[in-house]
């Protein structure tokens, strides 16, 4: 009898596609076939039939067996998977909610980073030919800098469009928030959500239109586009579309012809405005502008399709020199729409950034904290693997094989994270209105979008692989042999890798929580700058309707009824900046010298009235001194910039007008508080054009109400066509602090985040650390040991990872934040106390954490740990 | 509802289904085709018949005992039917009917 067993290769062959209830008996047959040939034919030939006969199986009548059967295998097992997990999971609840709630948590945090990030990049993106469209920047060197920035001249746009064959159109637009009354019937509205642009500016852009046509509404000067929810507030339910309305008041108004209604614009784009009027309409009345010196518009253009940026940037270099007689330095560039927002920052005539580093860095702390939360998990199922040895050990006994392990962990990670991606889900629906106000975006949740569930889920599943994986891969490699046999695996709890999972963890708490330290000293430090004006009862009203007219009346009334002590017309509030020039001439002055002046146009006693610190000379007091109509008082920093020794009775020239200096002013704050103080001059009321604002310095003897009260009435009288509008001095300057306190916000409520991620890591870790040792503390008590001892052992234990993340993260967040604060002029210097002040926090709250668990172990009594075993 | 039928090789599976009672399964009816009727048959196609055979109810059947020769496999013991077997009966019935009308004369 020959003995010759069946080619193996051809029965795994036939089990890739034999369904599993069938294989059984094929297999039979198949090996009975084979004995049988044996006897009739060589063992070759049997052999082939063998191979030859199983390939014969590979058939529609067998393979179409299989499908239902596989299917429903697999499933079992994966229901399997499930109920284990939940079994786990609810056997486990203070671990659960751990992994759970970290998860969740990191989720969010990263959900809600991600919806900004990903709102900041369709900004502007939705312009059909937004490839074609650029923004024109002017770039000039100035004392050996290049300097770059976006306001070019208004005759830029017709010249590009008249002498350059590749640009299709060129729109000048501007939206300065200049004050318009709307009056239609009864109704008045004051608006200041104008732009002016040119004619093609609606077809450039896309914008849609829900009434007209984009190519001729702007055909007549004599029309205005206006946005829907701007016709609604005029009109009621009447249609907008070709009726008038009317601007200004009386006859100095004008009557305009709605020629297109848009629809509202998208909230993610640069341009904000509620209606337009065409250019051709100012240059009715004030005449076509030619001159190259004011740059006060925003140029856009679009070039033909194929047209090289770069060959016309060359050609478009060159523009402002050869329009100009006088040797004007000043260069024109192009820059792309799309880069606008994000990209509009330029160093020394290269683009370097913009706003896209602040949303890289969201980018990063977003991921950070995903990341911690996913370390949560690792290290909490890692050290708990001792738990799940007798399962994995058993199930592999039973035939499980290492692939089958790690799916069902990943699965359990998965389901981990698909209830944390519920929950986030409900909380980033919850929360998200009050994440858009904090960062001042109109972010949604775009349900019926497929991405967006496309995104989540991938999100989520991402998150579980990450979370999953390295406790799989470990939990799976248990040697079935050992764990049943009785040997544990490492009960000492300790592991590099948990090690350096937390220092991760901890490192990234101490970045965030000096971060946080250095932001809130910033913005105290610089709220707590001396503005050098007294903000104090001063309140500014613009010059709107009649009050211009009208103001020395409304002066002399207000003074008398004793509702304020001094009162001041200038062209600017104190808050802001109006209008700067490196074109002031002194005796002495360097012809290279290009420091800019702040230009402020006052009446009388702006200093007394501001409360500005008069160091030298005096006020202006047209009273006692009529000439101080051409007089000028400069600021500390302007008179260090003219090099003044002796400032009093210096000359200066300003657009030819000859002015004298009678005063220094101690330096204040003009425009932003982050930054050096800038020159500024202080003009006398020589021309009347410049001034639209009274500046008024409340009665200190009357209420602030009553004042308020006087100045209404007044305002009434004076002013009867205009709402009566004020604004206190100190929350406008309050309004500058607006984007650090968003920063301040962020940072505040990621430390917490990332501190509550990781603690609740850590105290996850540190119960279970001592639930491993509750042995070994029992035999220590025995033997004599101090609760005060064993606690210090365990306590040690968990905080020596945390020690090495001060120590390696501490220098890295002192970098990154002198980094940060670089950007400021008028800064703190971090000192050498914020990282270890940081480093002890984060110390003490992680050695709180350790010792509610390491002293409850300390102190049991040892009987009940060694009693059992 | 028409009435169904059975094609010839089917019909053969079915018959030996039938009569091999207990010893019958893929293998075993392979050879016997091989040696009653002197045809070459495939393993494949007998396995493939039986179980349409058995998804239209004419068959059913059990898992029996394995043996060395087939290296300790169980079998797939088929048995027919009582709708098998009232097939086969009307088949066969069919069959005589469709002999009378031969001319006897050929046969003698």
């Amino acid at each position: 009898m020959m003995k010759a067993n069946p080619p193996r290769g051809a029965l795994r062959m036939l089990s890739w596609f034999c369904p599993g209830h069938l294989y059984e008996e094929i297999e039979g047959d198949l090996i009975q076939q084979f004995s049988r040939d044996l006897k009739r034919f060589t063992k070759g030939r049997s052999r082939r039939r063998f191979y030859w006969n199983m390939i014969r199986f590979f058939r529609p009548g067998i393979l179409l067996r299989n499908k239902p059967t596989t299917r429903l295998t697999s499933l079992d097992m994966f229901t399997n998977y499930l109920k284990v997990a939940f079994r786990v999971m609810l056997r486990n609840k203070g671990y659960s909610f751990i992994n759970l709630f970290s998860l969740a948590l990191g989720i969010t945090a990263f959900a809600f980073l991600f919806l900004w990030i990903q709102n900041e990049f369709t900004y502007d993106q939705f312009h059909a030919d937004k490839d074609r469209i650029y923004k024109a920047w002017n770039r000039v060197e100035a004392n050996g800098k290049i300097n770059c920035w976006d306001v070019t001249a208004r005759v830029l746009a017709p010249t590009l469009n008249e002498e350059y064959s590749g640009v299709e159109s060129a729109v000048s637009y501007t939206a300065w928030g200049e004050q318009h009354l709307f009056v239609r019937g009864d109704k008045r509205l004051i608006k200041t959500s104008g732009a002016y642009a040119d004619s093609t500016f609606l077809t450039m852009f896309s914008f849609p239109l829900i009434k007209g046509d984009a190519r001729t509404v702007f055909q007549n000067p004599q029309s205005i586009v206006i946005t829907e929810s701007f016709a609604r507030e005029l009109f009621g339910d009447e249609e907008a579309f070709g009726e008038n309305v009317y601007i200004g008041e009386g006859g100095d108004g004008l009557s305009l012809t709605v020629t297109g209604v848009l629809k509202d614009l998208p909230h993610n784009t640069d341009f904000h405005f509620e209606y337009m009027i065409p250019y051709s309409l100012v240059e009715k009345f004030n005449g076509k502008e030619v001159y190259w010196g004011n740059n006060s518009v925003y140029t856009f253009v679009k070039l033909k399709e194929g047209v090289d940026i770069g060959s016309f940037n060359e050609q478009v270099k060159n523009i402002v020199k050869t329009h100009t007689k006088d040797n004007d330095e000043h260069e024109v560039f192009l820059y792309p729409l799309t880069k606008m927002r994000l990209y509009s920052k330029f160093e020394n005539g290269v683009p370097s950034g913009g706003r896209i580093e602040i949303i890289r860095l969201m980018g990063i702390l977003g991921v950070c904290l995903l990341v911690i939360a996913c370390i949560n998990f690792i290290n909490l199922s890692t050290a708990r693997a001792q738990r799940r040895s007798k399962e994995v050990a058993v199930r592999k006994v039973t035939g499980a094989f290492r692939n089958s392990l790690v799916g069902q962990f990943l699965c359990e990670s998965i389901l981990l994270a698909f209830g944390a991606g519920m929950l986030s889900l409900i909380a980033v629906y919850l929360g998200l209105p009050f994440f858009s106000r904090l960062i001042n975006e109109n972010l949604t949740l775009q349900f019926s979008n497929l991405n967006f569930w496309i995104g989540g889920i991938s999100l989520i599943l991402i998150v579980g692989i990450l979370a999953g994986s390295y406790p799989a891969l470990y939990l799976s490699a248990f040697k079935p042999v050992k764990i049943l046999k009785g040997m544990a695996i490492s009960t000492s709890g300790k592991s590099l890798i948990r090690s350096v999972l937390v220092v991760i963890q901890f490192g990234v708490a101490i970045s965030l929580i000096v971060s946080v330290f250095v932001v809130q000293r910033q913005i105290n430090y610089v709220q707590n700058r001396d503005t050098g004006y007294d903000k104090k009862n001063l309140v500014y009203q613009y010059f709107t309707g009649t009050l211009r007219k009208n103001y020395e009346s409304y002066k002399n009334e207000l003074l008398q009824l004793g509702a304020a002590e001094s009162i001041t017309k200038t062209s600017t509030p104190i808050t802001n900046r109006w209008s700067n020039t490196d074109g002031i001439e002194w005796e002495g002055k360097d012809p290279n010298d290009k420091t800019l002046f702040e230009r402020i146009y006052e009446d009388n006693h702006f200093a007394t009235t501001a409360g500005l610190t008069v160091i030298r000379g005096r006020d202006m007091d047209l009273e006692k001194f009529p000439t101080d109509s051409t007089a000028a008082v400069l600021n500390e920093a302007a008179v260090k910039a003219m090099g003044f020794a002796d400032p009093i009775g210096q000359i200066i020239k300003d657009n030819g007008i000859e002015w004298h200096v009678i005063g220094v002013v101690k330096d204040f704050i003009l425009t932003s508080p982050f930054n050096k103080v800038e020159p500024v001059i202080l003009f006398g009321c020589k021309q009347s054009w410049p001034f639209a604002v009274a500046h008024i310095k409340l009665s200190s003897s009357k209420s602030t109400q009553e004042s308020i009260a006087i100045m209404a009435d007044l305002a009434k009288k004076y002013n009867p066509d205009y709402p009566f509008e004020y604004e206190f001095v100190d929350v406008a300057y309050a309004r500058k602090f607006a984007n650090l306190e968003a920063t301040r916000m962020i940072t505040i409520l990621a430390s917490f985040l990332t501190i509550l991620i990781a603690g609740l890591g850590l105290l996850g870790l540190s119960t279970y650390l001592v639930e491993v040792r509750v042995k070994e503390i029992g035999i220590r008590k025995v033997m004599g040991g101090s609760v005060l001892s064993i606690t210090n052992m365990l306590t040690w234990a968990s905080i020596r990872p945390i020690l090495f993340a001060v120590l390696i993260f501490g220098p890295q967040a002192w970098f990154a934040m002198n980094w940060w604060l670089s950007s400021y002029p008028y800064r703190i210097s971090i000192g050498i106390f914020t990282i270890p002040l940081a480093a002890l926090t984060i110390i003490f709250l992680a050695v709180l954490i350790t010792t509610t668990q390491t002293i409850r172990a300390a102190k049991a009594n040892p009987v009940n740990s060694l009693r059992s075993e | 509802m028409a009435k169904e039928f059975l094609g010839e090789f089917e019909e053969i599976i079915l018959t030996l289904v039938a009569g091999l009672q207990e010893d019958a399964y893929g293998a075993a009816i392979a050879e016997e085709i091989e040696t009653r009727l002197k045809r070459e048959v495939n393993l494949s196609a007998v396995h493939v018949t039986l179980y349409r055979l058995e998804d239209k109810g004419l068959i059913k059947s059990k898992f029996g005992g394995g043996t060395n020769e087939r290296g300790g496999r169980k079998k797939r013991i088929f048995t027919i039917t009582n709708s098998g077997l009232a097939m086969l009966k009307a088949m066969k019935e069919a069959r005589v009917d469709l002999w009378k009308l031969v001319p006897q004369l050929q046969i003698a």
